[in-house]
């Protein structure tokens, strides 16, 4: 057969769908952040970042993945990323450190109605990483780190857009920019 | 290859609202028909276009390792000295393609002939990738097609598939970009988003007159994020050469189509492939032209960029002429004349996609002219047995 089996629209039919883009009411945003001074510039809001980032280190020390030894901490994380704990009972652990935090935003209507913090890391690639969802706690074996881990798309990369407008002006000249 | 006509689907304008097609008319006049298809046998599809695309898309590429780092082909093809090393360095790190569309002069009988290569903003894909997908099934169902009928158009499966290939090497947040106001571009990313998200990449549309600059030179979103991949459906050498132009060098930013698609992209690609491969069956005759020196007859002038058949100069072998307007100027090449395929006095164009690397399908453009212009009409395609289609007919 030389087509496709199926040419399946989730996002473009008006039939009901079975995923939908970004269309409710309430929507969050989320920004991740290298430090709460970051956090400050972008959000101008102190009091929520210093929340966020003491909320974040607080469910690191419970939601971090842990390791039972160095070498598997440092195969995940990177060389330097590790660091030595101990449970109360006196079993020795590794966990990779917080690297950055989440600044994640509940909007309604448009206003901010709540927020929360938690902790990213980043993986030996440097790709930043949060544990998943339901994986807190316990102990990972070499391996195992991975997929307790889940990729964070928001990016620490804010900048402030000092113009707009500079891409376009071509295009009215024609209807289409395709060919 | 043959142009045979069926009943259309009585509910097909339904069918295009319900999924999305909102171009299926512009201004008024028809851009989907559907009142006949072009048939073609498997051989034709698999000899003279398939494999030809397959095979003129390997021999395309490989003229990049000559261009790229060559000063006086850069300078053929009018690119911009600034863009210079951002192009080199998108090809030497194998930066990832999505798609491109090559045209071409084919009648079912003899080799075709390839007019051109979009290789940066292709449209017209919706409605070959899925659009005529449906009319088939749909034609199927109501017993106006065989059920044996097939389709060379495995272009959704190959975008999903591109798609899952590359997502491990977009920086996000990843945004589709296109003019606001264009109906056609902005049906085209909105399709282009939906095999990227079927493909489990999360993605957004931005129009292309909202992108933002930082004060540092990256390229933003509405919400101050910078962009990490920007999929436009806008032209290379208009970024080039519009006001923010100047930080894509520096910008951080990942394109789709990636910047040495302006090398293979610009019409001067084709009379540097006939430079290299001189006498091709699916070549035509194409050399660099002045842009004002006498146009002899049997010869087309095309401006390096020029999209949708604008200001194109026909000089056809009779001694008469044939001249489209558009908004593009500047260096030419030209290339030996060959007709379009007449259908009852139709001209037929046929669009041959490349997704990836593979060739996967193709789309039909009919027009009254010589010269296919934006308002060409879009007809679907069947491929059926010899046998089975001269009892249909």
């Amino acid at each position: 057969m030389k087509r496709s089996r199926t040419a399946a629209l989730l996002l473009m039919s008006a039939a009901p769908l079975m995923l939908t883009a970004c269309g409710s009411d309430d929507a969050t945003s989320e920004g991740l952040y290298t430090s709460v001074d970051a956090c400050v510039e972008q959000t101008n809001d102190r009091y929520t970042c210093q929340e966020a980032f003491a909320q974040a280190t607080a469910k690191a020390e419970t939601e971090s993945p842990r390791y039972e030894s160095r070498e598997d901490c440092i195969a995940a994380h990177g060389e330097g990323q590790c660091e030595q704990r101990k449970t109360s009972t006196g079993h020795s652990y590794f966990m990779p450190m917080m690297t950055g935090f989440l600044l994640g935003q509940m909007l309604r209507g448009g206003q901010s109605a709540g927020f929360a913090g938690n902790p990213a890391y980043r993986d030996r690639a440097g790709n930043w990483q949060r544990p998943a969802p339901g994986a807190a706690g316990g102990v990972y074996r070499a391996g195992s780190a991975g997929a307790a881990m889940a990729p964070i798309n928001a990016q620490p990369n804010k900048a402030p857009t000092v113009s707009r407008g500079g891409f376009g002006s071509s295009s009215s000249s024609r209807s289409s920019s395709g060919g | 290859m043959r142009r045979i006509a069926i009943p259309e689907r009585a509910n097909w304008r339904e069918r295009a609202e319900e999924a999305g097609f909102a171009f299926h008319t512009i201004d008024g006049e028809p851009y989907w028909d559907e009142s006949a298809y072009y048939a073609f046998t498997l051989r034709e599809i698999e000899d003279d276009i398939e494999a030809p695309t397959e095979e003129l898309h390997g021999m395309a590429l490989d003229m990049l390792d000559d261009i790229v780092g060559n000063e006086e082909r850069l300078r053929q093809l009018d690119v911009p000295e600034p863009f210079w090393d951002l192009i080199a360095r998108s090809w030497r790190e194998r930066q990832p393609h999505l798609y491109g569309r090559m045209d071409f002069a084919y009648d079912g009988t003899g080799p075709a002939k390839l007019y051109e290569l979009n290789y940066d903003t292709p449209t017209s894909l919706y409605e070959a990738a899925f659009f005529q997908w449906q009319w088939l099934d749909d034609q199927q169902r109501a017993g106006r097609l065989p059920l044996a009928a097939d389709q060379y158009n495995s272009i959704y499966e190959s975008l999903v598939e591109a798609f899952g290939t590359i997502a491990q090497r977009l920086p996000r947040p990843f945004y589709l970009s296109a003019v606001r106001e264009s109906v056609e571009d902005q049906g085209t990313i909105e399709y282009l988003r939906e095999c990227a998200v079927q493909a489990g990449i999360d993605c957004g549309l931005l129009a292309i007159e909202d992108i933002g600059v930082s004060e540092d030179g990256r390229y933003t979103d509405l919400k101050d994020t910078v962009i990490g991949t920007l999929f436009k459906l806008y032209p290379l050498e208009d970024l080039f050469r519009e006001e923010f132009g100047r930080y894509l060098p520096n910008a951080g930013v990942m394109l789709i189509e990636p910047p040495w698609k302006a090398v293979l992209s610009n019409k001067g690609i084709l009379p540097m492939l006939w430079q290299k491969h001189e006498g091709h069956p699916n070549l035509l005759p194409a050399w660099f032209d002045d842009g004002r020196s006498p146009l002899p007859a049997g010869w087309v002038r095309k401006p390096l960029y020029s999209r949708e058949g604008a200001n194109i100069d026909l000089h056809l072998p009779d001694g008469t002429s044939q001249r489209s307007d558009g908004p593009y100027n500047g260096p030419c090449i030209r290339q030996a004349y060959h007709p379009l395929a007449d259908f009852d006095g139709r001209s037929v164009l046929v669009g041959s996609w490349v997704v990836g690397d593979r060739a996967c399908g193709i789309g039909i453009r009919e027009d009254r002219s010589l010269i296919t212009r934006d308002t060409a009409r879009f007809l679907p395609h069947a491929i059926v047995a010899e046998q089975t289609s001269v009892l249909i007919a």
